[in-house]
């Protein structure tokens, strides 16, 4: 081989004795670790091979693609010239190793071809190829030296296989005979596709016969996954039980798994679960199969955002009580703050007052809120909702079909509390014990509970419980102190921080300033009606489901069920509004136990359908192909 | 163009870096040619600011050689529509294009950095990263393997929390498969050694001769969208870091161990010398340096081994910028504004021997080949960055001879209307033969 330097790399990198000291690549010598063993992983398709027009060492023109198709191809860009021991002397000293190593294995020599395409046709003759080949070939082993008729032809194969070459020109802007170039051998299979590209560091025999070997078995790599028991698969994914312990262990869950089962939906609806009254309908909006597709489909999508960010699903999450527990209080589109804590949906259809402070009073109307809030979705305009869904292909004809009409701010709103209203939730251990007169339904505990509840505790007094059903709130503003008290305390000098498990600082206040935002206010009712009485008045929550939708209160700020039984056992926070239902309970530590024991055994039993239900619905994002839709008549 | 080899300056490391006794740009890619000598520019990845110029995000050049008339000016800034988060970027292999991820919109932008190093320009805009990826949102490291780019995501479209995937695109800018993070229910093969395996992830660097892939966790969409001050104060939020490294098999790309690096291991830098088996990293809420290391028998193992200033202030360590003789550490506190040179000759026992107040805040460190000249920026992310007077947004150069850091000059983001300064990579004529037009 001709001498000439392929880079004139070390000699003007500044530390020039590089050169000497320079390490062989890893192909020369015995690979430095265990490789994984062939068929045990995937080499997915990276590009398609591109074709090109080359010539044989016969002189023959040819197409590179005819030089694939038949067998599995490992493709290596070289100029003859080239010394550079870690450049095109590795490239062919690899492929002769493969070779050599082959002939041992004749079942897979005749399954790979070798090519070695010179990107230098000016010197690199097919007699040149040739002779370079000469010193390389292994027997009858298939190796064809190749190069191209001249620069034009041999471009468009540099292009399509992205490889990087450049002649090096000397000061006075000669050019030297030499190229820098990437080094890269790539590894094509029989439908011509890329499954995998070597440079320096990983271009080993060991490895690529492996590769080879791999692709051959064309088997999947199977890792079994365990099998995730139903109730676990329901709740949230990423369990933070008892962060707060040094001795905390993960629990979580592969998304991959997140995988359920559609429900028919509208029988929640028509038949809501032991325990709900008859679902009020709504005379403009009657409930349809395909309206409540249709409205599962927008509350995922989360194109309905000016950036494409945010859906209804983003801050109620079906396996977090189609609530949020990562947080207390919500962010919006760009990580914008909200002032309150996303309220679980379930049996959201029955709820005369929506909102936190109950200031709208429809479903259809209150879709509106979220998606134009300049911190939830941050629509900027009606017409930009209704538009970006009109040009969506994957929405053509679903609005028509459910509404004889295109979508409107009108037909947006029905589809979503459609949807909404079938997420009705009951049947819970207490509403078998308590209307389905089951005896075994629920604990001790929780029977306790029950009579603390409508009895010393009076929780029922607002979380009402009916002779036949029970939605657990009175529909009702009360003023309980917590809105108070967040707006009127104050500022702590010091802040507990929790780092990682079981570690907490205590923080000086004064040190986190500079990154602390001024609070917006919160008070509540008030700022819709105007009036001082209703300054810090929410609305009743119900409680069905509750146990799901950590943390508590308009503004999250109770952690557990355990502390908001605290919270109401102290009588609320004292303030001139405070709701006159609140005085200390004077509950014991076993009553508050029973207590939270009840709301425990409110979780509706049809929680995993629902749930199992909202994992299957497409979750629309930008650039989301559109996939048809399931017929709503089956499984809604 | 006429290619020159003009300069002895700079060098091309076209795909032997990481067999070269020398050093680079001491945080790229081994894969990638790299700059020995002289950057011509630094592209700073920005942040849109509301209320700051035109709003969006934008990757502004500025001319950092001290030969040109230009030095110490913004000589380009490249708008790119919305803010997206920017945060990130890295160059491919072949060091033609930077690509530059937006942490929210999941858009990624793709540079043409050598048709003209001094003007890049926008050939790709990719912006179906999360329904292609199955449903990974978050893109952060952008990181170059031969003729592939390995994106590490920091969340989900399903609960925007911490739990996510490494994805692989080619350089065409096509996806090629979403590698999921070992999790309890799914540990894909993986060992859990402790008592962690939290699914999450952040930066992602591979030491090719040890087939070793690491990928650290920071937290999901709904934290590192929140506003600091907010989620400081939000016991939930604070429950959702990530805890842990993961080492994966390179060239399989299947995870092999889950190591406990408790309080959020962000940036991996991983060591140079051929017989230096050890990659570090930096807790951020525990401030910590950790090591990564082979035992005797070839076993990888996470050891922590300094704290980084008072962990109890919570100095917020960022970005950490290894030499390129593997003896310096530059560790960069948020919450002080301070850098912090740590001496990591005995990888056991790194030591902070020098440090100094680079600003209000301070988050991206970025040094030449030669550890001679140390940049630095001031965005960490649009929410967490700090509010009011203490909100200095800047790019500045430093020199660095050993004992002392000289500013050289600073340029004010949001004086010229830029915006959030976030990640610097250095920019060179010379790396694609040509020079100055």
């Amino acid at each position: 081989m001709i001498a000439l330097l392929c880079f004139l790399l070390n000699l003007i990198t500044p530390i020039s004795q590089a050169q000497e000291t320079k390490p062989l690549a890893p192909g020369y010598t015995a690979l430095p670790f265990e490789p994984a063993k062939p068929g045990t992983y995937a080499l997915p398709i990276i590009t398609k091979a591109a074709n090109g027009e080359v010539i044989t060492t016969n002189n023959q023109p040819k197409h590179l693609h005819d030089l694939m198709g038949d067998k599995l191809v490992l493709l290596s860009f070289i100029y003859a010239a080239c010394s550079d021991v870690n450049g095109c002397p590795l490239a062919t000293q690899v492929l002769h190793k493969i070779s050599r190593q082959l002939q041992k294995q004749p079942e897979l020599a005749d399954k790979l071809r070798l090519l070695t395409l010179s990107f230098n046709p000016t010197q690199d003759t097919p007699e040149m190829m040739r002779h370079y080949g000469e010193g390389f070939k292994t027997g009858d082993f298939d190796w064809q030296f190749l190069t191209t008729k001249d620069e034009a032809s041999l471009q468009p194969i540099l292009d399509g296989y992205q490889q990087n070459v450049q002649k090096v020109y000397d000061d006075k802007g000669q050019f030297t005979g030499t190229f820098s170039h990437l080094l890269r051998v790539y590894l094509i299979d029989k439908d011509k596709n890329v499954r995998n590209i070597y440079s320096v560091d990983f271009l080993h025999a060991d490895t690529l016969i492996n590769d080879v070997k791999t692709l051959l078995a064309d088997a999947k790599p199977q890792v079994a996954p365990s099998t995730v028991p139903a109730d676990v698969l329901f709740q949230p994914g990423d369990n933070k039980q008892n962060y707060q312990q040094v001795d905390y262990q993960t629990r979580s869950l592969a998304l991959a798994q997140r995988q359920g089962q559609p429900a028919k939906l509208i029988d929640f609806a028509l038949k809501p679960p032991l325990g709900l009254p008859k679902l009020p309908v709504s005379k403009d909006n009657p409930l349809t199969p395909a309206k409540i597709e249709l409205g599962r489909k927008l509350f995922f999508d989360r194109r309905l955002s000016l950036n494409n960010t945010f859906s209804c699903a983003i801050c109620h999450i079906p396996e977090q009580g189609f609530s949020n527990n990562e947080m207390t209080t919500a962010v919006g589109i760009e990580g914008r703050s909200v002032r309150r804590n996303s309220p679980s949906l379930y049996n959201v259809g029955y709820a005369q007052l929506l909102f936190h402070d109950g200031r709208e009073n429809s479903l259809e109307q209150q879709a509106w809120g979220p998606l134009l809030a300049h911190n939830e979705m941050g629509n900027p305009s009606i017409g930009y909702v209704v538009d970006k869904l009109k040009a969506s292909a994957d929405y053509r004809g679903l609005f028509e079909k459910s509404f004889n009409k295109g979508p409107t701010m009108e037909t947006i709103g029905q589809a979503l509390a459609s949807y909404q209203r079938t997420l009705n939730s009951a049947d819970s251990p207490f509403d078998r014990w308590y209307f389905g007169k089951q005896k075994a339904a629920i604990s001790e505990a929780a029977r306790r509970g029950f009579a603390l509840f409508t009895g010393k505790a009076a929780c029922s007094t607002c979380h009402s419980i009916g002779e036949k059903t029970a939605l657990f709130t009175d529909q009702k503003r009360h003023n309980t102190g917590v809105g108070y008290a967040e707006s009127m305390q104050k500022s702590p000098e010091k802040q507990r921080v929790q780092v990682a498990p079981g570690v907490f600082v205590v923080v000086n206040s004064e040190h986190l300033k500079g990154v602390n935002t001024e609070k917006p206010g919160d008070l509540g009712y008030y700022e819709i009606s105007q009036n001082p009485a209703d300054r810090w008045a929410y609305k009743t929550p119900s409680l069905r489901n509750v146990a799901l939708s950590a943390p508590y209160m308009h503004n999250g700020s109770l952690p557990t069920l355990a502390e908001v039984v605290k919270f109401y056992n102290q009588g609320g926070a004292a303030n001139e509004n405070l709701s006159p239902l609140l005085k200390p309970l004077g509950l014991s530590d076993r009553e508050s136990d029973d207590l939270v024991a009840f709301l425990e055994a409110l979780s509706g039993g049809n929680v995993g359908a629902l749930v199992s239900d909202a994992f299957v619905a497409p979750v629309g994002d930008s650039g989301v192909t559109a996939r048809p839709m399931s017929d709503p008549g089956k499984g809604r | 163009m006429t290619f020159k080899l003009s300069t002895f300056t700079t060098a091309l490391l076209l795909g032997t870096a990481s067999l070269s006794a020398s050093a680079d740009e001491t945080c790229a890619s081994p894969y990638m040619a790299k700059i020995t000598g002289q950057e011509d520019f630094v592209y700073i990845w920005t942040l849109g600011a509301e209320g700051v110029g035109d709003e969006q995000d934008k990757l502004v050049t500025v001319d950092v050689n001290p030969k040109s008339k230009q030095y110490g000016k913004v000589i380009g800034s490249l708008s790119v529509g919305g803010r997206n988060e920017a945060h990130h970027s890295d160059f491919t292999d072949d060091r033609k294009f930077l690509w530059a991820g937006g942490l929210d919109t999941n858009k990624i932008f793709i540079f043409d950095v050598a048709t003209d190093p001094a003007k890049p320009k926008l050939s790709k805009t990719i912006t179906d990263f999360v329904a292609k990826s199955g449903g990974v949102v978050g893109p952060h490291s952008l990181y170059a393997l031969p003729g592939r780019m390995i994106i590490t995501g920091l969340s989900n479209n399903k609960d925007h929390g911490g739990r996510t995937a490494i994805v692989e695109y080619s350089n065409a800018g096509d996806y090629i498969a979403t590698y999921w993070l070992p999790t309890d229910s799914n540990l894909e093969g993986a060992i859990k050694s402790g008592k962690y395996a939290d699914g999450y992830n952040y930066d992602v660097r591979v030491l090719p001769r040890k087939n070793l892939m690491l990928t650290s966790s920071f937290t999901g969409w709904s934290n590192y969208m929140m506003d600091f001050g907010k989620m400081l104060a939000d016991p939930e939020a604070m429950k959702r870091f990530g805890n842990t490294v993961v080492q994966w098999d390179l060239h399989s790309r299947q995870p092999k161990k889950v190591f406990d690096v408790p309080g959020a291991p962000l940036e991996i830098r991983c060591a140079w010398a051929e017989d230096h088996n050890y990659c570090f990293t930096s807790t951020a809420l525990t401030s910590k340096i950790w090591l990564i290391h082979q035992d005797d028998k070839g076993e990888w193992q996470a050891k922590d081994v300094a704290d980084i200033g008072e962990p109890a202030k919570i100095p917020l360590p960022v970005d950490i910028s290894i030499s390129s003789d593997d003896k310096t550490l530059w560790v960069n506190t948020f919450m002080d504004g301070m850098t912090r040179r740590f001496d990591i000759s005995d990888p056991f026992h790194p030591k902070q021997v020098f440090e100094q107040k680079i600003g209000a805040q301070v988050n991206m460190v970025s040094s030449s080949w030669d550890g001679k000249r140390l940049y630095y920026t001031s965005s960490l992310l649009a929410n967490w960055d700090k509010k009011g007077a203490d909100n200095e947004q800047f790019f500045k150069a430093y020199s660095w001879d050993g004992s002392k850091l000289t500013e050289q000059f600073s340029i004010d983001f949001t004086k010229e209307k830029l915006g959030r300064a976030h990640q610097m990579r250095f920019g060179a004529y010379s790396l694609y033969g040509g020079s100055p037009k």
